[in-house]
């Protein structure tokens, strides 16, 4: 298998907690991974490892046969990996439509003095996950939780990424947005998006992935299809403590 | 075809460009005398240097309190290429400008790793720094503690010295604002709210930040140099003086801080206002009084004048509405 994202033996210690220890897997091109284990595991370390918000004590993370590691979270995202937050960061003061804009930036001085905004792609990406027209002058205060989540996911799906990691996507969703995202993410894997998806909603999480891969104390204690990780023994003491 | 806002923003521009290009007309129909009209040239100084300020510290949220440092640099540069090498005015400014702008790289570096109340009181380090260098070191081309006088002046006369003021900041104004309308504006913006979020939509916030401390040290530059020209002089104790600083940060608060128009306003209002407080107060207690009214404006309007000009106007039309 060919992977599209390779992380290999990643360690990183907090002062004297190690968040992640040896972890290793691997993701496909066009491959949906859920990524579970209990809270504290280390699932959105991971993910700020991978995206460079955090540097590694050792280890490798590499994109398309590339090592990150060295390069900033923005070179990592123009590389086409981009990720959502498990509490969700919206500019407070731009619209919804202002928040989108930002995530369609390019990352040329040149071209955003003079490039024109796109006010069609804006409007394209608001209603793509489930914003009405309406909705694009709305400010983030303005918007419950579930809206808030689909407004990080906008904006990350701005960048037009070609591999996605989502944080608790689902969490204080009602059950119709729920229904809503699970939707858009089964649009964006048929069109070949890569995703690694972290989510405590196990049931809405298992549609949407082709494999799971458990952790629990940073490391790997299982991988491989949803059901066989899930009646796993290791993983069965992790989440419920038998 | 040209947006309502947009049209809307080209006619405040053409009424407040055509005010004041007529301003020195009506100060003469008045009867004003010309040391009101000099009140304005420093106005328009100050109003170009709230602007620097405002383009660094309004929008990307990293306050700076050493921007006297950008102007000296661009007045020392100046005065001491064209007062003691005879360089003319027409290359000294542009050398000047262009060292300041080398100046703001300086003034970026700590902004990669601090940021808030660190990286104002770096900022306001490196003010204290120029005003000890420039005492200190060469003191035969500074001037030391003196500065330097009979720099050569630009213009003769107080009207000549207004409508080069004015254009100055007019056209200063007018790419900022330019500047600011296109997607440059938004990032710059989103930085202050959440800087990090910047950097998860792809953007690399070290270019943005050096852009605007780039474009920021340049409006500083130029308007540090043609004081500078202006003034015929400089003194360190002048330009590197804390109120100076103040006076600059209140001028685009007190105006409204993240427009253009906002730190024109303020520069205007605080200007006036100490002039018209000398002959009451003429010593420093008129800095209580105007601190005093800068308290009461952030209690009631943080945003400032300008906002509330637009409160006043909204709330008419809204009377007007109702009537009709």
């Amino acid at each position: 298998m060919n992977a599209h994202l390779e992380i290999s033996n990643l360690v990183k210690k907090f002062g004297g907690l190690t968040a992640t220890n040896n972890m290793s897997f691997d993701v496909a091109r066009g491959e949906s991974v859920g990524l579970i284990g209990p809270n504290g595991a280390g699932k959105t370390t991971v993910f700020s490892l991978i995206m460079g918000e955090h540097r590694q004590n050792s280890g490798s993370i590499s994109f398309d046969g590339t090592e990150l590691t060295t390069l900033p979270t923005h070179q990592r995202i123009n590389r086409g990996i981009s990720r959502t937050y498990q509490v969700p960061r919206p500019f407070s003061e731009m619209d919804v439509r202002g928040n989108i804009r930002v995530g369609l930036m390019p990352n040329s001085i040149w071209q955003m003095l003079t490039k024109r905004y796109d006010p069609d792609r804006e409007l394209e990406l608001a209603l793509s996950v489930g914003f009405a027209e309406s909705d694009l002058d709305k400010a983030p205060s303005e918007l419950s939780m579930g809206d808030l989540r689909k407004l990080e996911l906008a904006r990350t799906l701005a960048t037009n990424p070609e591999m996605i990691l989502l944080d608790e996507v689902f969490a204080g969703l009602t059950v119709g947005e729920i229904a809503q995202i699970t939707d858009l993410l089964q649009q964006k894997r048929e069109a070949g998006m890569s995703m690694v998806i972290v989510s405590h909603d196990l049931r809405s999480l298992q549609p949407l992935i082709d494999r799971a891969v458990a952790i629990t104390y940073g490391s790997v204690v299982a991988e491989g299809k949803y059901d066989d990780v899930i009646a796993d023994e290791a993983v069965r003491s992790a989440y419920l403590g038998l | 075809m040209i947006s309502k806002p947009l049209l809307r923003s080209l006619i405040i521009w053409a009424i407040f460009i055509i005010g004041m290009l007529l301003l020195p007309k009506i100060f003469a129909l008045l009867g004003f005398s010309k040391g009101n009209l000099r009140t304005l040239i420093q106005a328009c100084y100050l109003a170009i240097f709230a602007m620097s300020w405002d383009f660094i510290s309004g929008r990307t949220g990293y306050i700076s309190f050493g921007h006297p440092f950008l102007v000296g640099i661009g007045a020392y540069t100046t005065a001491i290429l064209s007062y003691r090498f005879d360089v003319p005015v027409m290359y000294s400014i542009p050398i000047a400008v262009i060292v300041t702008m080398i100046g703001g790289t300086l003034f970026f570096l700590p902004a990669l790793r601090i940021k808030g109340s660190y990286f104002a009181l770096v900022t306001l380090a490196f003010m204290e720094l120029m005003y000890q260098l420039v005492q200190v070191i060469r003191p035969d081309l500074t001037g030391g503690t003196r500065g330097i006088s009979g720099i050569e002046t630009l213009t003769r006369g107080a009207v000549n010295g207004y409508y080069l003021a004015v254009s100055l900041m007019l056209v200063i104004a007018f790419v900022l604002w330019a500047i600011l309308k296109t997607r440059i504006g938004t990032a710059l913006s989103a930085i202050a709210m959440n800087e990090e979020s910047v950097k998860g939509s792809g953007l690399s916030t070290t270019k943005l930040k050096l852009f605007a401390f780039m474009v920021s040290a340049c409006v500083a530059g130029i308007g540090g140099a043609f004081l500078a020209h202006y003034n015929g002089s400089i003194a360190p104790r002048a330009l590197f003086d804390i109120n100076f600083l103040f006076t600059i940060i209140v001028a685009a608060l007190i105006g409204g801080s993240s427009t253009i128009i906002g730190p024109m306003i303020g520069a205007f209002f605080l200007t006036l206002l100490l002039e018209k407080l000398r002959p009451w107060l003429p010593g420093a207690e008129r800095y209580f009084v105007y601190g005093g009214i800068a308290l009461l404006l952030y209690m009631y309007q943080p945003k400032g004048l300008y906002a509330i000009f637009w409160q006043v106007v909204d709330r008419f039309r809204t009377r007007r509405g109702g009537q009709s």
